[in-house]
């Protein structure tokens, strides 16, 4: 077996554990709230309200069938059988089935992700090793300037401030997904969805405009997303370039007279970027929390635009664990490509995870 | 020159060190900047009358920054005195936050650390699962169970008032239990290093118990990059809390109440940002030096106490 394969079974296999060990805490916390609470967990779709007695009558059905009195053990396991299942629950106060709206908007938090992390990462990478070529001097004094800048300003303001100036003022980038008269277009029948990302379904339906629209409307979110972002890892990338251009190997290298641009870009790069890759995995998290703010900002129809709003009504225990579960899954799809990449690049991490 | 306090005199910690000491000065001087009214009860917000037809009112005499007002209602707030009044609840959210988050990961850390193996394999996987979780998610999920949980009543004890002061707000619970990882994991990596060395080896020959072993020997000696990270971090949750009041998650940050009020004025349309400017922007720029502050801070610290890691 190749050792990039086995890399990534390994890689897998750990976020089958992390999903156990969340879910565990999650549904231990959970298991604090009274039996009648637990049991909405399990509640089936009604489709007329119901009256009081209807509603007991339903609650005690959920008790008996799912065991709701029973120790910690033995309900985790009927609650995470039915999980895996897919019955993740109704909720009331989204009307929907909690996994068919998580699935339903989910390309949508997808595209916006995706476009950051595609900004981010190559412009962190690339600024990085200029700053640290350019070591003291103008270059590296601007680029720490504004990587400083950078992550001072929260996201949420830098969104308003943005929106503000190119939205309010200058009626550049609006705000959403696409304008209204595409979005209604997009909506009918006449528009396949095929991977549900407008700006790739746009191309794919030989509508150019839609894309280009869709694109217009994702940049002021991906640039307010990605900016804190392009700072951390740059700063990152600098160092570990500081860090790997004071090697023998690179005097070495520079003794044989191999030239400075091959020097930097081929063999101190792949060697930095493994710690810089690995720190942005580590800020996944964050990336999400970011991607939530600016859903709501931007209002983008995305998954924690939906969820987040539902929380401000009524408490509902059903949407709240899925959204936290579901956030936890994204967040470790996101590390486990990043960890990808890295073992592409780095022979060292595919051959040392096999032990 | 000192070598223990060199580092500081660098202007941009002393920078830091300069804007700390401001919004601390503030945060104590409260009622004398923005004397509250008298026979009223208290409240960080200030109406003052309706003076510019619902509109927000420009800075003038006894309104040093002007005032705003929730859309188009007439009750207009007072900015300068919410600002002033916000710094103590900034204070008081970002240091008990970073106090309990990090002392918590520095427990958690150490004692992985200190007993090793697979106590140390099994504590480090529970702490890279809690890395994957978003802090927005366990916000979300908080407010969301709490209600079901904790009802609340007038706390008696001194036991019941610790655990109102939490479950009373799901987000400082949410920001506790979600943000404590990187000081379990940063001190464990120290705590790994030194385990072995003879000092501990040494107290251990002398019979002494591991709690004792823990807290007189072990976390003094592993404690610096936590620390470093704990003075970033109480900018950083300030920031976060006024991101979260700012979206409707709960939270009670004047300064982020502030910015929601203002973002009405200046992103729908017809709004100026810069011809209205004082409905967003200083307590943005609050908001903004209130990290950096506490971020130079950090750096001066790491400098400090690592000197040869960080050059």
């Amino acid at each position: 077996m190749p050792p990039i394969i086995r890399f990534i079974a390994s890689r897998l296999f750990s976020i089958f554990v992390t999903l156990f060990i969340v879910t565990a805490v999650l549904f231990g916390i959970v298991m604090l709230t009274p039996p009648d609470i637990r049991a909405t967990l399990y509640m089936p779709k009604t489709n007329r309200p119901l009256t009081d007695e209807q509603y007991q009558a339903l609650v005690e059905k959920s008790i008996e069938k799912y065991h709701l009195r029973d120790p910690y053990p033995v309900q985790y396991v009927f609650w995470l059988s039915q999980w895996v299942r897919g019955n993740w629950g109704w909720s009331p106060i989204l009307n929907d089935d909690v996994l068919k709206a998580l699935i339903r908007r989910t390309p949508v938090t997808a595209e916006l992700t995706l476009y950051s992390l595609l900004v981010f990462i190559p412009l962190g990478l690339v600024s990085g090793v200029v700053a640290a070529q350019h070591r003291g001097r103008s270059v590296d004094h601007y680029f720490r300037l504004s990587a400083f800048i950078a992550t001072s300003l929260p996201i949420f303001t830098l969104a308003v401030v943005l929106m503000a100036i190119f939205y309010v003022m200058l009626p550049w980038f609006p705000p959403e997904r696409l304008s209204t008269p595409l979005y209604l277009f997009v909506k009918s029948t006449s528009f396949h969805q095929y991977t549900g990302l407008l700006t790739v379904d746009g191309i794919l339906n030989g509508r150019l405009d839609i894309s280009l629209d869709a694109f217009r409307h994702l940049i002021l979110p991906v640039f307010a997303l990605s900016l804190a972002h392009w700072a951390t890892l740059g700063r990152i990338m600098r160092s570990s370039m500081i860090e790997e251009l004071q090697e023998d190997y690179i005097t070495a290298a520079k003794a044989r007279g191999i030239p400075m641009h091959i020097l930097y870009w081929q063999h101190a790069f792949r060697n930095a970027l493994s710690p810089a890759l690995a720190s942005s995995a580590l800020s996944a998290a964050s990336l999400f929390t970011g991607v939530s703010v600016i859903e709501i900002i931007f209002n983008i129809k995305g998954v924690s635009e939906m969820f987040l709003q539902s929380f401000l009504g009524i408490p509902d225990a059903a949407p709240a664990l899925s959204f936290a579960i579901y956030s936890v899954i994204v967040v470790l799809i996101v590390m486990l490509g990043l960890d990808v990449i890295q073992a592409i690049i780095d022979p060292r991490i595919r051959e040392t995870s096999i032990s | 020159m000192n070598r223990r306090i060199k580092p500081f005199l660098r202007w941009q910690y002393l920078f830091g060190v300069v804007i700390i000491c401001f919004y601390v000065g503030v945060a104590i001087t409260a009622p004398y900047l923005a004397p509250p009214e008298l026979g009223k009860v208290f409240s960080p917000y200030q109406f003052v009358p309706d003076i510019n037809n619902h509109k927000p009112a420009p800075p003038q005499p006894g309104l040093p920054l002007g005032t705003v007002g929730y859309a188009r209602t007439s009750r207009q707030i007072n900015i300068y005195y919410t600002l002033v009044w916000g710094t103590r609840t900034a204070l008081r959210f970002g240091l008990l936050v970073t106090l309990l988050a990090g002392s918590f990961g520095i427990l958690f850390g150490a004692v992985s650390g200190y007993f090793g193996g697979k106590v140390n394999r099994i504590m480090m996987r529970v702490n890279d699962a809690f890395i994957a979780f978003p802090l927005i998610a366990g916000v979300a999920f908080f407010t969301s169970i709490i209600p079901f949980i904790f009802k609340p009543e007038a706390p008696k004890t001194l036991f019941q008032s610790i655990l109102f002061l939490l479950f009373d707000k799901p987000l400082m619970l949410g920001f506790i239990f979600f943000s404590w990882m990187p000081y379990a994991r940063i001190t464990n990596i120290m705590a790994l290093r030194i385990k072995e060395t003879l000092f501990i080896q040494a107290a251990k020959a002398m019979g002494a118990g591991h709690l004792r072993i823990l807290f007189r020997h072990f976390i003094p000696h592993i404690v610096s990059p936590a620390i470093v990270l704990a003075a970033r971090d109480v900018g950083a949750f300030v920031l976060l809390q006024a991101t979260f009041t700012f979206i409707g998650l709960g939270g009670d940050s004047e300064w982020g109440a502030i910015l929601i009020f203002g973002q009405f004025w200046i992103i729908n349309p017809g709004g100026n940002i810069f011809q209205r400017w004082w409905v967003f922007l200083p307590a943005a720029l609050v908001l903004i030096s209130f990290g950096i502050g506490w971020n130079l801070l950090g750096d001066g610290l790491n400098e400090w106490m690592n000197p040869r890691i960080s050059q």
